[in-house]
């Protein structure tokens, strides 16, 4: 039977050249980029003189520290995807349900939105000045002493405020794709708001869920930079652990295998989400979108506790930025509070290569990632070829493992020829299309769950081939999700640090490595010169992209665009 | 439009960045600062017209690139980092022995005996505390070791971690020599001293703006990392314990396989020369000059003046130094 299926998989592939076309070069992509960097890696931590050894894995396995931090990854992920949704579905429903005006929308959206666009180490430095021993709020405002702004719930706090903006921007666009008039529906039917709530707008939401609390559990059990500034020396966790490894005591093999251990419950979450997701169905849109009657499944009172939750969150993340341009605009921080715009002069001076490269290689990722992103999501949704599976679960690779890793792979993997790319810029954006695009995968496939089959059966049943059925019916009903698999490859191009600093080199370097550098030269006034920078940019670029979006012709991008991307 | 001359100029680049440079500039790795490096490499380009292209690494980084890069080297000279991070890669066979004209007249501690690495410059340890802190404790500025373990100091001191810096190996050497590398009674030490440390930092100066911040009440740094935290603005005083505390050298060394020795053989000369290191002090740099022809900064010495300063023994430390490194995650760094 499975055999006879796969057999007509790929009679079926055979047939169909823009499927078969597309399915061998996403291969050869991800062999290159994804599968062939891990070989090395495994080769080098599994292999002794050229003999097969497992004793690294065995040390690491029985070294206790190890086997804590282990622990202590998985309560961290599994606390960060449960904070991070929860926070995200809060904003997600007040910005599609409480009713508020365009403007507060707006506002909400830039709050929302600010973690996500800055480098990821700046909430983990706000924190810091905010709750340490001499902290703005712990001593001079509660005049609490010698408190400690290290450990678990700082780093939970930290990697839930840096996160949480992911979950908001998979939730919000479903939530919004719920139509109300199926809410409405059950409320001309008598029923009451909390059982509407319970039985059709919480069900509906589900697979965004499962989608947001596995992208905030990979993202938590991957970074290193909030661990490294936050978690202190009491709760170690895998990624530090595997980055200090490999940099402080030059243990390839020790790093790579505590790395490995992450990949067990990055695929644990990651089934778990496929069945319970796989067994529903959440079609609520059939071709024609019904009329957006204005939503009354929320009562008022409700809507009045979401906002202030909201708003209070929203307060909280503002006051951390706010603190960062105060400190690129003064002359030392904390020491000399007078104003001065040179911070700002140096970054677009010595800093100016720092500036141009990153640009040019978030400029030229970030339409490859996005449109790499809505196609392996699309196979994986809609078509059926043999092998679907297991290039769905290599696809997430890159993303699942930490940073620190992908970097040393792709430095080990792609230094010698025939493969010599450590240098140029193709590395650092190979390295960003396959590392960041699983968000884009993911968007499009809970999208596509929401949209019925029927349309394109029906293309195909009038005789278009799969290229013209994807192009005319499916791409523009997915745009919304290319458009945010593109805003975060371009968002993670400008942000992000841990695989990278591997591979930026004396031609291509970035803005992140140069904060950090920045901050361990005591220079925090141009780190946060730069943070602002790469804040302002991204806002641009994603407000951008949000009219881009306004102006295509389809209703559901229109209001998917809205909903995705903030006024 | 833009896009695509973003891209034309994005591809040209990976081409460049492809082939193979011309013959003259010089490729580093420099594990100093940038702060502290661009000046050097500034005089340099001045003093022969050959451009310095570099980026800035802590030693593991550094380090753990040179050796994957082993095969095809980038770069032509690994500049700056305490010599500790030099003898862990003599063992990976990754330098191209080399002596420099200044090599001769270089004591012995400054220099591997084969020419492997070379040293630029020396940089005791010293406690940094923060003004206002001891101020607000009534404290003096510590002067002995065991002045930090004073409950005044739990849970106020931020230091670098050994798994990373080379910072905290020798400052863990200096215990051991303090107690007359007798190990038991060090590390009895080191385990007391873990109830005063706020955080253990992955740079060696990763500390040093915390304190003068105040978010942490004091720690043991670098002198340049110390100075430089003074220069900032930040009130923050510096002290030496009376029992004597480290130093440990910086190095220089040409990679082997290097794709311009003869440029990086430059560098090295003019770095171990007096042509560079005399101008350690013009750009306010506070590391102690290694060749002996050039005089020592006169701020700089009243700083140092009368401090019990040691060097940690090289031999001593590469023997034991992986020993100790994880005997300390054991048994001080873990959680308590």
């Amino acid at each position: 039977m499975a055999a006879r299926g796969l057999a007509a998989e790929t009679r079926r592939m055979l047939r169909d050249p823009a499927l078969l076309g597309a399915v061998v070069v996403l291969w050869l992509l991800l062999g290159l980029f994804v599968l062939y960097p891990l070989a090395e890696l495994l080769v080098r931590a599994f292999s002794d003189e050229g003999r097969f050894t497992l004793e690294p894995l065995l040390g690491s396995l029985a070294d206790s520290h190890h086997r804590a931090a282990f622990v202590n990854s998985l309560i961290l992920g599994g606390t960060v995807g449960v904070l991070g949704t929860v926070l995200g579905f809060l904003f997600a429903m007040t910005a599609t349900r409480a009713g508020l005006g365009r403007h507060w929308l707006t506002l909400l959206d830039a709050a929302a939105l600010l973690p996500l666009v800055s480098p990821p180490f700046t909430t983990s430095i706000a924190i810091v000045f905010s709750f340490g021993p001499k902290g703005f709020i712990s001593h001079d405002l509660l005049g609490l002493d010698n408190v400690s702004a290290y450990g678990f719930w700082s780093t939970a706090l930290a990697e839930t405020l840096t996160y949480f903006p992911i979950a908001y921007l998979t939730l919000r666009p479903i939530i919004a794709a719920i139509d109300p008039n199926l809410e409405e529906m059950a409320f001309s039917l008598g029923g009451s708001r909390w059982r509407i709530f319970r039985t059709v707008t919480l069900p509906l939401a589900v697979p965004g869920f499962a989608n947001a609390f596995l992208l905030l559990f990979a993202a938590s059990l991957a970074d290193f930079a909030t661990p490294l500034i936050l978690a202190g020396n009491n709760f170690p966790v895998l990624p530090t652990q595997a980055y200090l490894q490999i940099t402080g005591m030059f243990d390839f093999k020790g790093g790579a295998v505590l790395s490995l251990m992450l990949l067990v419950p990055a695929a644990a979450v990651y089934l778990l989400q496929r069945y319970w997701v796989g067994r529903r169905v959440y079609v609520t849109v059939t071709g024609k979108v019904g009329q957006r009657s204005r939503s009354r499944a929320i009562a008022p009172w409700a809507a009045v506790l979401l906002v202030v939750a909201t708003v209070l969150v929203a307060v909280a993340i503002l006051y951390f930025y706010a603190l960062l341009l105060y400190a690129s605009l003064v002359v030392a921080f904390g020491a000399n509070n007078s104003f001065t715009w040179q911070h700002y002069h140096v970054i677009f001076t010595e800093g100016l290569p720092a500036i141009r490269d990153t640009l040019i290689i978030a400029l030229i990722g970030m339409p490859l990632g996005g449109f790499y992103g809505v196609l392996v999501g699309y196979l994986i949704a809609r078509r059926r070829f043999p092998g679907r599976q297991a290039m769905e679960i290599v696809s997430m690779i890159n993303y699942a493992l930490p940073g620190t890793i992908v970097g040393i792979a792709y430095l080990i993997a792609f230094n010698d020829p025939p493969l010599a790319l450590t240098g140029g810029a193709l590395i650092i954006v190979a390295c960003y299309i396959f590392r960041y695009s699983p968000t884009g995968i993911r968007a499009t496939v809970a999208l596509l769950q929401q949209i019925d089959r029927s349309l394109e059966e029906a293309s195909a049943s009038l005789g278009a081939g799969s290229g013209q059925t994807f192009r005319r019916v499916t791409l523009p009903l997915i745009a919304p999700a290319f458009f945010a698999g593109l805003g975060v490859v371009f968002i993670r191009s400008m942000t992000a640090i841990s695989a990278t600093i591997f591979l930026v080199s004396l031609s291509w370097t970035l803005i992140t490595v140069r904060i950090l550098e920045n901050m361990t030269e005591l220079a925090l006034g141009p780190a946060a010169a730069f943070s602002v920078f790469v804040i302002v940019v991204v806002f641009v670029v994603v407000s951008g992209l949000s009219a881009l979006l306004m102006r295509l012709r389809t209703p559901m991008a229109g209001a998917a665009a809205r909903s995705l991307l903030g006024g | 439009m833009k896009l695509l001359r973003f891209m034309a100029v994005a591809l040209s680049g990976w081409f460049l960045a492809g082939a193979a440079q011309a013959a003259d500039p010089v490729n580093v790795y420099s594990i100093w600062p940038e702060n502290y490096a661009r000046p050097m490499f500034q005089e340099f380009e001045k003093a022969t017209g050959i451009k310095v292209n570099f980026i800035r690494f802590s030693s593991g980084e550094a380090l753990a690139r040179v050796i994957a890069e082993k095969n095809n080297p980038r770069i032509d000279v690994l500049f700056g980092g305490p010599v500790e991070t030099f003898a862990a890669g003599i063992k990976e066979g990754i330098f191209q022995p080399y002596k420099s004209p200044s090599f001769a007249k270089l004591p012995a501690r400054f220099k591997q005996a084969d020419g492997q690495w070379t040293a630029i410059a020396d940089d005791p340890l010293v406690f940094m505390t923060n003004a206002a802190f001891l101020k607000g404790k009534n404290l003096k500025a510590p002067a002995s070791w065991d002045d930090l373990l004073d409950p005044a100091y739990k849970n106020q001191l931020q230091m670098a971690d050994a798994r990373t810096s080379g910072t905290a190996v020798t400052r863990i050497f200096s215990v051991l020599e303090v107690n007359k590398r007798d190990e038991e009674k060090a590390f009895a030490y080191l385990k007391k001293l873990r109830q005063s440390v706020q955080l253990y930092t992955k740079s060696g100066g990763g500390g040093t703006l915390p304190v003068g911040l105040g978010q942490a009440g004091g720690g043991i740094f670098f002198i340049v990392d110390a100075l430089e935290t003074k220069a900032k603005g930040y009130d923050v005083v510096i002290s030496f314990p009376k029992e004597g505390i480290g130093t440990s050298a910086e190095a220089i060394a040409l990679i082997k396989g290097a794709k311009n020795p003869e440029g990086g053989k430059k560098l090295i000369d003019f770095a171990t020369s007096a042509a560079m290191q005399s101008k350690l002090s013009e750009h306010k740099v506070n590391f102690v000059p290694a060749n002996p022809d050039v005089k020592t900064d006169p701020a700089l010495a009243e700083v140092l003046k009368g401090a019990n300063i040691f060097p940690i023994d090289d031999e001593y430390a590469g023997a034991n130094r992986k020993r100790i490194v994880d005997r300390w995650v054991k048994e001080v760094l873990g959680p308590q």
